[in-house]
């Protein structure tokens, strides 16, 4: 059900002119390509130090709510533009991207990550950040610190591996995968 | 002087084996090329925008530049590890690419700027950006913001001819 919504979805997008430009100008797909990457540098490097500080691995000397407080907006400017710039790389490629097992699992991990950082945010309020000064934040914050990274780089694996064609729909797959990935056609065939 | 033999004797190496033949381990040092471009960068970043006063301003700089030193030096090594065996797949198509030697170009640049005028001028950022204290030797505040201006441009310009390598 929710396979054949997405598809309908993606073919919908795919009919637009705009997307097959996009996809098929050499620079302009190069120019939002490279802005997501760069945008992604700055929000995760941004990222980085903080889990790094919450982890007790770094800046250790700074009271850990200074680089969650004043690391906040740059981070999230990055993070909008790579939103922004990673929305149009769907768009100029819709159908393959909705088939693709590596943006679904993707897309699962930016998820997790996301309640991840709301986790933390929640459980460093109702701590009244008693420990900010701490050279080695409590462990439940540590925790959550080495799983951000962990998720994080997760994504940045599977977005990677967007690039390979190993279980794409015309490939032969068990139908586990042709549902895992979404060949909604060969789906069907497959009954 | 003609370098292209390194790139045949690359070509010709295990290594490109088993970069040919290792789809999987492939697209894993990838990844790992990627997340250490981004701990590279994004330690730089974080330290080229408290020098230009943009994040953290009135925190010592050198608390951060210090804490930032060892991620960047981790990177570097990282992407330049990673970065030969991705080019050891294809390196004689790299041998004659213009945006790899751009990036070559670069990252030379990169690491020298890094290590000398970056190291050199940020020691001796005035008061008014450091917040460290007065110092004797201290330069003028344009000449660190142009530091940093100039190492974000540099990374910037190794990131983007990167990418480009895979358009081209």
């Amino acid at each position: 059900m929710l396979n054949e919504l997405l598809f309908k979805f993606a073919t919908w997008l795919d009919g637009f002119q705009s997307s097959t430009n996009l996809h098929e100008a050499l620079y302009a797909y190069g120019w939002v390509e490279g802005t997501h990457v760069l945008t992604l540098t700055l929000f995760l490097g941004m990222l980085l130090a903080i889990d790094l500080r919450l982890l007790g691995v770094a800046f250790k000397e700074l009271p850990a709510s200074t680089l969650i407080e004043r690391l906040d907006r740059p981070m999230m400017i990055g993070f909008v533009v790579m939103l922004i710039s990673g929305a149009l790389l769907f768009y100029a490629i819709p159908v393959r991207s909705t088939q693709s097992i590596w943006f679904r699992v993707k897309v699962v991990f930016i998820i997790a990550a996301g309640v991840n950082a709301l986790l933390i945010r929640n459980m460093t309020r109702a701590s009244d950040m008693s420990w900010d000064n701490d050279p080695v934040p409590p462990k439940r914050i540590r925790v959550g610190a080495a799983l951000s990274l962990g998720l994080w780089i997760l994504v940045v694996a599977s977005g990677r591996n967007m690039a390979y064609d190993w279980w794409d729909c015309h490939k032969e797959m068990p139908y586990f995968m042709y549902w895992a990935a979404g060949c909604v056609n060969e789906m069907a065939a497959f009954e | 002087m003609d370098i292209v033999f390194i790139f045949e004797w690359l070509d010709a190496s295990w290594l490109s084996d088993l970069a040919r033949t290792s789809a999987g381990l492939f697209s894993m040092v990838q990844a790992v090329h990627i997340l250490s471009m981004i701990m590279l960068c994004g330690m730089l970043i974080l330290g080229d925008l408290r020098m230009l006063n943009v994040v953290l301003t009135g925190v010592p700089s050198d608390v951060i530049l210090q804490n930032t030193k060892k991620w960047i030096y981790i990177g570097l090594v990282g992407i330049i590890l990673s970065g030969i065996y991705e080019s050891s797949a294809i390196a004689m198509k790299l041998a004659t690419n213009s945006f790899f030697w751009a990036k070559m170009a670069g990252l030379a640049m990169g690491i020298v700027f890094m290590l000398s005028v970056r190291s050199a001028v940020y020691s001796r950022a005035p008061e008014v950006i450091a917040s460290t204290g007065p110092k004797s030797d201290a330069v003028d505040a344009w000449v660190v913001k142009l530091v940093a201006l100039a190492n974000l441009f540099i990374w910037f310009s190794v990131a983007a001819n990167g990418r480009w390598i895979g358009f081209s």
